[in-house]
């Protein structure tokens, strides 16, 4: 039994890699960090700081989001949060337990 | 007559006895577990979970399975969109002209015919300070001098007169705020001592000198500069002279002492790949005009020399210098690593990109600009400033494809490496008559002040445009570019 559980949660694990590779190889992906609801980085493609950094921001961020959209219509949820800077973009996928952060430089 | 006395005291301890107890542990639960780690992908970094391995957090996958297509659309189609393109928000307000704000002048010094030999920021960015003297001398002069200081944020700021004047026996060659104390200044005098002054003393602003010892070097000091010390948080004093001396002070505010605690010394025939200078004779030490410390590298410093040299060194070198030992405290090393391709006289200034870890600019007596790559001898690039000398270069804090560069004709002139043509992209007049101007320094704070010291002994700030502040998109990238070419 303790064999079938491994290779599940192996599976499971790949199937995450396999999926941070497809985001990754996208054009102009510069980093990728998978955030849990506490705000803590569990998945990252970038530098620990930066990581870090970001991290801590952006869940600010999209809780502050997500509380405009909710105080002007109750009825209504955040999906999906988009900040674009000079530099680059920061596309955020918000749900209960995770947030996706990807960081693209389009024109690269 | 004092009689030393030697006193000698004895003392010993001995803690009390230690107490020991023995006890005894069992659990009560036991639990077999087992765990295997995945082959490492390079492309992913998994940040390590406290405590210990634990298996995958639970719905990460399904969350993943979720966005994925999501995601990867908004990716794909952000990539190919057009909607942004020569989007601009303006932030701040824009700023077309280019204006000089203040003419700081003071007039006792400039009776004198004194000029402005070297200036410095306060790391605050509110101070300007400006080092009195003559660059044009020739032999020992034992002219009084003064630093002057301005602070720019006050009210009622008068550019006639500083607000604080102090008082030097010598001409002042060098100045150098440190980095993180806003009071202190480091200067370099014409007699090769080397002074430490702090602005916030009523009666003697000394804190600590070199004094006329066996140390001190024995001619004119053109840089000063704060490094880090051994110890964190401390800052030493480097002073770098034309004899040839780079030496590193630790400041000793109890005795009022800048005390030596390394030096370098450079010997022609220690220099790297010098077969075109041994035909030189005379002095076989090499006078430093200019220092440059290297922001990514803390080990690595430039050194530009009266005779063109060019020179990449190492604060660890360990190899001894070829001088005779002259009494000095520490033993000199020779921190000369590579050549760069000399020049055919003194290199007034170098700086090293705030941008790029590899490239540097250098100028002299020639009348270019040189770009240089760290890492081979010729220029990468090599640009006509003025038809006289050039005194003084500094690259842009902001802007990574710019740098100023301050002209014998009295004139900085301010280069876009982004741009086709090979012209300045500003032209600052200084307007001395004709005069040299001598140094120029960007303020450490506001990205678009740029001090500018000239012969006739004013200091000018200027206030540049939007254009040549604010960092364009891609500059980083076509400033690798460039420092990727290889010269022909």
């Amino acid at each position: 039994v303790t064999v079938l559980i491994h290779h599940c949660i192996l599976y499971k694990k790949a199937e995450v890699e396999e999926t941070l590779k497809r985001i990754q190889g996208q054009k102009g992906v510069q980093g990728i960090i998978i955030v849990n609801a506490e705000g803590i980085p569990i998945k990252t493609t970038l530098d620990n700081s930066s990581t870090v950094q970001y991290a801590g921001l952006i869940h600010q961020l999209v809780m502050k989001a997500r509380s405009t959209v909710r105080d002007i219509d109750p009825q209504n949820d955040l999906t999906f949060l988009r900040v674009r800077s000079k530099k680059n973009e920061i596309m955020i996928a918000p749900d209960k337990d995770y947030f996706l952060i990807v960081i693209q430089n389009p024109s690269d | 007559m004092t009689r030393l006395c030697l006193l000698a005291f004895q003392r010993g301890c001995q803690t009390r006895p230690v107490h020991t107890a023995e006890a005894e542990i069992q659990p009560l639960l036991n639990a077999d577990n087992g765990t295997q780690t995945d082959p490492q992908d390079h492309l992913i970094y998994q940040l390590p979970p406290k405590g210990e391995l634990r298996p995958e957090s639970p719905g990460l996958r399904d969350f993943l399975h979720r966005v994925e297509d999501m995601v990867v659309k908004e990716l794909a189609s952000n990539a190919k969109s057009h909607a942004f393109d020569g989007f601009d928000v303006n932030w701040e307000d824009q700023n077309e002209t280019v204006s000089c704000i203040h003419c700081l002048q003071h007039p006792s010094a400039q009776e004198k015919g004194l000029q402005v030999t070297s200036i410095s920021w306060s790391c605050t960015g509110s101070v300007i300070a400006c080092a009195f003297g003559r660059v044009d001398d020739g032999d020992w002069s034992t002219e009084k001098s003064c630093v002057c200081t301005w602070n720019l944020d006050r009210r009622g700021l008068n550019p006639k007169r500083p607000d604080m004047v102090i008082d030097v026996a010598r001409p002042v060659m060098s100045l150098s705020f440190h980095p993180s104390q806003p009071s202190l200044i480091a200067g370099g005098l014409y007699s090769g001592e080397v002074v430490v002054w702090d602005t916030n003393r009523t009666q003697d602003l000394i804190l600590a000198q070199t004094g006329m010892s066996t140390d001190t070097h024995r001619e004119p000091v053109y840089q000063v500069a704060w490094v880090p010390g051994p110890r964190r948080g401390e800052m030493v004093v480097l002073s770098a002279g034309s004899g040839g001396r780079v030496l590193l002070w630790t400041v000793d505010s109890d005795e009022g002492r800048l005390v030596l605690s390394a030096g370098f010394a450079l010997i022609r025939q220690q220099v790297p790949h010098n077969s075109a200078l041994s035909k030189n004779r005379g002095s076989s030490n090499v006078g430093v005009t200019s220092l440059a410390l290297s922001p990514w590298d803390l080990d690595t410093f430039l050194v530009g020399s009266e005779s063109g040299l060019v020179l990449k060194c190492s604060f660890s070198a360990q190899t001894l210098a070829a001088a005779p030992p002259d009494g000095e405290s520490v033993t000199l090393r020779a921190p000369a690593q590579f050549s760069f391709s000399p020049r055919g006289g003194p290199v007034h200034s170098l700086h090293c990109s705030p941008f790029h870890r590899n490239l540097f600019v250098s100028v002299g007596t020639d009348g270019l600009a040189h770009l240089h790559s760290l890492l081979q001898p010729d220029p990468l690039l090599s640009l006509r400033v003025s038809d006289s000398y050039v005194f003084g270069v500094r690259w842009s804090p902001t802007r990574p494809l710019l740098f100023a560069a301050a002209t014998g004709q009295g004139l900085v002139q301010i280069f876009d490496l982004g741009r086709k043509s090979l012209r300045p992209a500003a032209t600052l007049d200084q307007l001395t008559g004709g005069q040299p101007v001598y140094c120029l320094e960007f303020n450490p704070r506001r990205k678009d002040l740029l001090a500018v010291g000239n012969a006739d002994g004013s200091v000018n700030i200027w206030h540049l445009s939007t254009e040549l502040t604010e960092q364009g998109p891609r500059e980083t990238a076509k400033l690798e570019q460039l420092a990727n070419e290889v010269a022909e």
